[in-house]
């Protein structure tokens, strides 16, 4: 952590309490947005939440409140302040910053035991890194509206740094700590197993498959100690129905920037279950492929699924594409490979402005109808997805000129 | 035809022990009428001119009779359809109202009867159900309300789960229980408050009564002017009633319609079926503007009161009374009661039937007895300056309003206001949202106008059950009380959900009806002047609450864009994972040409085999 590291962080959090303090009404307002608020993160939902929780009645047995209970307590203790609230959010920031930092130091993005990138010079420094998270408008904007997916993408941050230095359990722990506050994070847990066990010192290094089942047995272990403290705290189970099943049946079809709530608007009622299935199985389709297919560079491969998972996740919102993008500057020194730069580049600010202003089209000035606001979420989706390929594209090119440094700067093809 | 045989011999057989059965129940029936006092029916109009031209007509008809014969299904008067819902479904006290309309309280003052015949607009119905467990009456409700539906010709079998709610604090038995565990007695109350009312309910509404609309004051009950009245709503309530001293019980069965006729439409009607404007020489004029000239006219509205008739109004005339209600010997109870005083009524053949004695008590009151196949009509001629009539203060004024635009998120407004200088009031108010309005309750806020030093809460108690979405919507139930003089203002945000486009109406733009809120006053004593308030109901209007809509003509191409989305995803990342790469020069690149010249010889030799 060197002085510009801390200049970086320094500055991020003055932002975020500039923007606080001088735009009193900036918080309700970004809060309500749907492209940064879901029916799981919302924080007008959780003040919802922690109201009936703390008048004795279960949030759990309502269509409202649909956040894990551990966040419930969390916020029951905190003085009900919105300084408080304001500063702890600002806090999480403050740690993914340092997570990343750690992150870059660690140098894993260029080097791995399996491979070494030809352009590990150009790679760019931690600060640089950090800047990237705290200046990025999607991370500020998330951080302002203080949704949960904030915390999140903290604890996965955090689970990314201890993993790159080999530190098993804070990884583990924290990997089941965002399962257990969003779900789809257990997607992570094969890249993440590869990524430890890759940072893991060589002196005593168990078996992949020995490691993967304690670690899998530990995060399981942690999880139930999760649940059973959260059925301690609400008293009954009931909170897993409503706090996983709705990222799995996908009840409350509010807008939102991904492609799933248009999808099951529209949806025939008797194939409603056959696209659930089809849609989830889709997202669990690609862990496997990417794991095998990046295993050289588990950190790319935990990476971009975290990308893919913030396109067809069932409740996507900005802060897990500002959280992708701010990963994917790890691999700043791969850019240069990339196809569409500037084509992508030039189509998401084109979704980000469209988005809000054929939302207000359609809900509020009446002039407009769904398709406006789905036809943005669909070029957000695809573009996004995209970034996501190019970025396989250049890092596998990347590998591929560390095997052949002869093709350097040649045409290449795939076959 | 052996069959046919044994069939015939049976018959044969068996006929004796017919012939018994049915001497028994003509015994029975002999019996029953030597009671000829089991069922006692009584009905009663009354006309009340409203200040604004408008007339209140309250038609209140009800019977009694004693519960073990309506057990027995031994049914005189009381109407055998509905009782025989009301034993299958174990259904102990039924409410059941039909409304249009909205009672203008700022113009017609307190509403007939403390409220307690009204309903919200739509159909409004709860009912106390005898049942061992939540589920069993759960599904006698459900059971009851589709046999209402097919009764009343109305909507009622739409009352499901979403649509009903358990009210705690706004509702209390109004009939006698002795013998009943009250804990297995079950409330429920459902209500659609987009249910048009028409003359479909209106007739079977007429079939449950006696005379069933063909005598009697309810032959004045025609569709057409009923659902042309500025407010009207029907009301059915069934409740078992023991007298306390002998302990016997009876089953009531009281029916009531109230309309608030525009007695100008109405006459407007009559003279042209046809609206049209009124000519220039009808039109009272105020000439106090400055502009009033022979060309221009500022109507002057309440400057006379039109002079009308039962017949005027109704379009006939009432065709004598009905004999269950006229031959009362226990007491001489008048049929049709008008507040006006008696100079200012046309007489002219009211004479035979008036009752003197009983307007004695109040001087503006003027009553008639009803005689069998008799006509009978009251004109009430043209006065001028008008009768001010008698306008009772509410106890409360109350308004329901939503806030905000858009069509994401929003809010409820309700204003609360007690006129009354000396006392506070406690009241309880209720709301049943559909599910797909979700309030936020930290938003709920009690706001006192004036504010009030030092600041005390409104709200004593909060009763609140979340709504779950498709399974249950949102019970919101408050105690509190409005200090004197002063307004209440009761706000929340909700939020709207985007629904399923199955599950939107044909008219989905329209928008989807909240029910009115439920205003209850406990029955409670003022502190001023020790006098006693009996509960009283107030409703508010209902809500149009409009959620955003998707486009219903897209399914196939949402379905096709989505899935061609995901496609392209997962092909441009797949292609990429699972091919390899090589450099341009290492790969023999077939250009089109050759491909075709490939091709030829291929098709050749496939020609020849």
């Amino acid at each position: 952590m060197d002085r510009k590291c801390l200049l970086v962080i320094g500055a991020g959090v003055l932002i975020r309490l500039v923007l606080f303090t001088a735009f009193p009404s900036l918080p309700t307002i970004l809060a309500q947005r749907v492209e940064i608020s879901t029916p799981v993160t919302s924080y007008k939902r959780l003040q919802e939440g922690i109201y009936l929780y703390t008048h004795g009645v279960s949030p759990y047995d309502g269509g409202v409140f649909h956040q894990a209970p551990l966040l419930l307590s969390l916020f029951s203790i905190l003085p009900p302040s919105t300084i408080v609230t304001n500063l702890l959010y600002v806090l999480a920031d403050i740690f993914s910053a340092i997570s990343l930092v750690q992150i870059a130091s660690s140098g894993v993005p260029t080097v791995t035991p399996h491979h070494v990138s030809p352009r590990k010079a150009n790679s760019w420094p931690p600060w640089a890194i950090a800047a990237a998270f705290l200046f990025n408008p999607f991370t500020i904007a998330t951080c302002i509206a203080r949704p949960t997916i904030v915390f999140t993408n903290t604890i996965i941050l955090h689970a990314i740094a201890a993993a790159v230095n080999g530190r098993r359990g804070p990884a583990f722990v924290s990997i089941a700590m965002a399962t257990y506050l969003s779900l789809y994070p257990i997607l992570l847990l094969p890249p993440l197993l590869f990524l430890t066990y890759d940072s893991l010192k060589p002196i005593s290094k168990p078996s992949i498959q020995a490691f993967s089942a304690i670690s899998v047995i530990m995060l399981s272990v942690v999880l139930m100690v999760y649940f059973k403290l959260s059925h301690l705290i609400t008293g009954s189970w009931e909170f897993i129905a409503s706090t996983y099943g709705v990222h799995l049946l996908l009840p409350d079809l509010t807008p939102n920037v991904g492609l799933w709530w248009y999808f099951f608007i529209e949806m025939f009622d008797s194939f409603r279950a056959f696209f659930l299935c089809l849609f989830q199985l889709h997202l669990l389709i690609y862990v496997p492929s990417v794991c095998l297919r990046l295993r050289k560079q588990p950190l790319f491969a935990l990476i971009t699924l975290i990308g893919i998972c913030s396109i067809f996740k069932s409740y996507p919102a900005i802060g897990d594409t500002g959280l992708y993008l701010s990963l994917l500057m790890l691999y700043n020194h791969t850019f240069p490979l990339m196809r569409y730069t500037f084509f992508l580049a030039a189509a998401i600010l084109y979704a980000t402005f469209l988005g809000p202003a054929f939302y207000y089209l359609w809900v509020y000035a009446g002039s407009g109808n769904a398709n406006f606001f789905y036809a943005i979420t669909l070029v957000w989706s695809i573009f996004n997805a995209l970034i996501v390929a190019d970025a396989i594209y250049a890092v596998l090119r990347d590998e591929h000129e560390t095997e052949r440094p002869e093709l350097i700067g040649k045409d290449v093809v795939q076959i | 035809m052996p069959l046919f045989f044994t069939r015939g011999h049976q018959w044969l057989s068996f006929s004796p022990l017919q012939a018994f059965s049915r001497l028994v129940t003509f015994l029975i029936l002999l019996t029953l009428a030597d009671n000829a006092v089991a069922d006692t029916y009584k009905e009663k109009l009354d006309l009340q001119p409203l200040s604004g031209q408008f007339l209140l007509a309250s038609f209140n008809f009800q019977s009694h009779g004693p519960i073990e014969a309506f057990n027995k299904q031994m049914f005189q008067l009381f109407p055998r359809s509905l009782g025989q819902i009301l034993q299958y479904t174990h259904t102990r006290e039924l409410h059941l109202r039909f409304a249009l309309g909205r009672w203008d309280s700022e113009l017609w003052g307190a509403q007939p009867g403390d409220g307690q015949n009204a309903g919200g607009t739509g159909v409004e119905t709860w009912a106390w159900v005898e049942a061992d467990n939540d589920v069993e009456a759960e599904a006698r409700w459900t059971s009851l309300n589709n046999a209402l539906s097919g009764l009343f010709c109305a909507s009622l079998n739409f009352i499901d789960s979403t649509r009903t709610i358990r009210p705690v604090m706004s509702f209390n038995p109004t009939g006698d229980y002795p013998t009943t565990n009250t804990s297995r007695l079950f409330l429920l109350h459902g209500s659609l408050p987009k249910e048009p009312v028409c003359t479909e309910n209106l007739t079977p509404f007429l079939k449950l009564l006696p005379c069933k609309g063909k005598s009697g004051i309810s032959t004045l009950l025609d569709g057409h002017k009923l659902f042309d009245a500025s407010f009207q709503s029907m009301s059915i309530d069934v409740r078992p009633i023991c007298s306390p001293n002998t302990g016997t019980c009876d089953i009531e069965i009281q029916q009531t319609v109230d309309m608030v006729l525009d007695i100008s439409r109405s006459l407007q009607r009559r003279d042209s079926p046809v609206p049209r404007p009124r000519d220039q020489h009808e039109l009272i004029c105020d000439t106090s503007k400055p502009y009033a000239s022979n060309e221009y006219c500022y109507p002057m509205d309440n400057s006379i009161d039109l002079p009308w008739s039962l017949s005027d109004l109704f379009g006939r005339t009432i065709s004598g009374g009905c004999p269950f209600a006229v031959h009362n010997p226990a007491e001489e109870i008048p049929h049709v009661c008008i507040h006006a005083p008696e100079s200012k009524l046309n007489t002219m053949e009211t004479g035979e039937f008036a009752v003197s004695a009983l307007a004695e008590g109040q001087r503006d009151l003027q009553c008639y007895m009803l005689r069998e196949n008799v006509p009978f009509d009251i004109s009430f001629p043209k006065q001028q300056p008008p009768i001010s009539p008698l306008r009772q203060e509410p106890l409360l004024y109350a308004e329901r309003s939503f806030t905000g635009h858009g069509q994401e998120h929003g809010g409820v407004k309700t204003v609360l206001r007690n006129p009354n200088p000396n006392d506070a009031i406690d009241v309880v108010y209720l709301e049943s949202l559909p599910w797909f309005m979700k309030p936020y309750l930290h938003t709920f806020k009690a706001r006192l106008l004036p504010a009030q030093n030092p600041e005390e809460d409104v709200i004593s108690e909060l009763y609140y059950r979340p709504a779950l979405d498709r399974k249950r919507g949102t019970q919101l139930e408050a105690k509190l009380t409005v200090p004197p003089n002063s307004v209440v203002i009761l706000t929340y945000d909700f939020e709207k959900a985007v629904l399923r486009y199955t599950e939107y109406p044909p008219d989905a733009n329209r928008g989807f009806d909240v029910a009115s809120a439920i205003i209850t006053i406990p029955p409670q004593r003022r502190r001023s002047d020790g006098k006693q308030i009996t509960t009283t109901s107030i409703r508010t209007t209902s809500l149009l609450l409009s959620l955003p809509t998707p486009d219903f003509s897209m399914p196939y191409n949402v379905i096709i864009f989505t899935s061609t989305i995901m496609a392209l995803a997962f092909g441009s990342i797949f292609n990429l994972l699972v091919r390899r790469f090589v450099a341009v020069d290492e790969v023999q690149r077939m250009d089109l040409k050759a491909k075709i010249r490939g091709l030829i010889p291929r098709l050749k030799k496939g020609k020849t085999e």
